[in-house]
């Protein structure tokens, strides 16, 4: 019976093996494909250079006016850090929701939905390769800009532990976010104006801008409650400012928000391919 | 006299092109009209955080919430004139890669100017309602006060403008140079939403000659505050340097500032 059981189960192991196989071959070649492009990628820092210098300059100019030393347990130094940690995560997210949007206005996603693989897994291993390399060379560049700025980090080993999980975690609320926006291209005549307004929520209640703590009330507790703050402020302040307790919730809000965003996406998903006629080559 | 006929003429063939950019955006009625919300809303977001920072630092530098207003309205209502009159702007650096100014070069109409003008961005509107809407709201102008801002946020728009095509232009001797004028142009717009109290030495001389973020945001708000004819001349000076690459004259403006 034993080896009943060990056989009917050979074949999920083997072909979730193989499946996981086939999206990692996607996702290497999403990376090389990055990396062939490597100096635009290199070159779009230059925005995150300036960013981080309007950041440092408007803050180090509010706490020397201000005379204060610390802001919501924000030294100066934890908050260009701080901020140059989210904006490393906001920029490099990709062009994900226009890519899903030209490919269903194109007829491309035809070609797509035929293959031998999930339409979604694909994009999700494409995304992750190319949000890797950006996120790569945004954090060594962020690193070195903070770095020069501020001085050494404040991290702590613990902090620096958490940051990977943390962060591909709210890589993966961004893609079930922007991904779904992208399949509105079904039902709507453009999808870029939703993509827009959930990103600069994203940006202005997610912490990038500033820690939510400098919000004032009641604002500040309704940021901390929307999913935004699981992308962006969450992860960065992990890596800042590493309590246990806020860390275990975080990752509590990111799979609560990751397996809700999942099941609209699947839902979408499938009202979507409903939708889809393919005719003949 | 010819001048002027001129003038009107040009500005007629701006205006009938704006209009058939927007009747082109309307086709598709529901999603031009989500477009310029979006805008608008995303534009409520920043004056928001703005908002946030004041509610806990009510002055800094002298600076106020009505001053923020002020630089947003200016920069997203210029910026709003740039992409919705001259939206096109940002495709040259493409269309000079691709062979794209051929169409162009037969006409009979200025070619930069029929290039600039023949796309329009919806969400550009929704800057302008915004812009307009903002400062009207938090500013209860006078008419006059009105009309300034309306002049300055023009005269932001063309400095806009021609920022975006000397960048793309680069493509002539560069290559694709669009990628570059975008970056750029992010960082214009990023420079003139900020205050100016932040920054100091070279990068202040850098946002008033490279970068010009001070004439589309910090001398608009001078001007906002308290009216100066030498200060207007200085704006407009700078702006006609702008186009015929008077580069040489900007140090000689800004002291009279």
């Amino acid at each position: 019976m034993n080896t009943a059981i060990a056989d009917h189960h050979q074949p999920i192991k083997q072909r979730l093996i193989l499946s996981l196989r086939k999206y990692n071959a996607v996702l290497r070649v999403s990376v090389a494909n990055n990396l062939a492009y490597i100096m635009e990628v290199i070159f779009r820092t230059l925005f995150l250079i300036v960013l981080i210098y309007v950041f440092e300059q408007l803050w180090k100019t509010t706490f020397a006016v201000r005379g204060i030393t610390s802001l919501s347990g924000f030294a100066i130094n934890d908050m260009i850090w701080y901020l140059a940690a989210t904006e490393t995560i906001a920029l490099s997210l990709p062009q994900l929701t226009r890519l899903v949007d030209q490919e269903v206005r194109t007829g491309q996603l035809a070609y797509l939905l035929g293959r031998p693989c999930s339409y979604v897994l694909y994009h999700f291993a494409q995304y992750l390769g190319e949000r890797l390399v950006r996120f790569v060379i945004n954090s060594a560049v962020a690193f070195i800009i903070a770095l020069i700025f501020v001085g050494p980090p404040p991290f702590t080993w613990m902090g620096l532990l958490a940051w990977p999980l943390v962060v591909f975690l709210a890589a993966c609320i961004d893609y079930v976010v922007y991904f779904s926006i992208g399949l509105l291209a079904f039902w709507t005549e453009e999808t870029t104006p939703f993509f827009l307004i959930v990103n600069r929520m994203a940006l202005v209640l997610g912490g990038v801008l500033a820690p939510l703590e400098v919000l004032p009330q009641p604002i500040r507790g309704i940021a901390l409650l929307l999913p935004f703050s699981a992308v962006l402020y969450g992860p960065a302040r992990t890596l800042v400012h590493f309590q246990l307790l806020p860390f275990c919730w975080l990752l509590v809000q990111q799979v609560i928000t990751i397996a809700i965003g999942s099941l609209i996406l699947y839902a979408i998903y499938r009202l979507a391919t409903r939708r889809v006629n393919i005719n003949g080559g | 006299m010819l001048l002027l006929n001129q003038f009107v003429r040009t500005a007629r063939f701006i205006g009938a092109y704006a209009a058939a950019n927007i009747q082109a955006a309307m086709e598709y009625r529901i999603s031009f009209w989500v477009q310029i919300f979006t805008m608008v809303a995303n534009d409520s977001l920043w004056l928001f955080f703005w908002w946030s920072y004041f509610q806990q630092f009510p002055v800094v530098h002298g600076w106020q919430n009505t001053d923020i207003v002020v630089i947003w309205a200016v920069s997203a209502c210029g910026f709003g004139i740039s992409a919705g009159f001259f939206g096109n702007a940002s495709k040259l650096a493409s269309l000079i890669m691709n062979g794209g100014l051929d169409a162009y070069l037969g006409m009979p109409r200025n070619v930069l100017l029929h290039v600039c003008i023949s796309a329009s961005d919806p969400t550009a509107w929704g800057d302008i309602i915004f812009a307009v809407g903002a400062f009207l709201l938090f500013l209860h102008p006078d008419p006059l006060r009105f009309g300034l801002f309306l002049l300055l946020a023009l005269a932001g728009g063309l400095i806009f403008t021609s920022f975006i095509v000397i960048f793309c232009s680069l493509a002539f001797f560069l290559g694709n140079t669009e990628g570059l004028a975008q970056q750029l142009l992010g960082t214009l717009i990023t420079l003139s939403t900020y205050p100016m109290y932040i920054f100091n030495g070279a990068v202040r001389v850098l946002l008033f000659t490279v970068l010009p973020a001070g004439f589309i945001s910090f001398i608009p708000l001078l001007l906002l505050r308290q009216f100066s004819w030498s200060l207007l001349a200085a704006m407009l000076g700078l702006h006609r340097a702008d186009h015929v690459g008077g580069v040489r004259h900007i140090p000689a403006r800004l002291a009279q500032i």
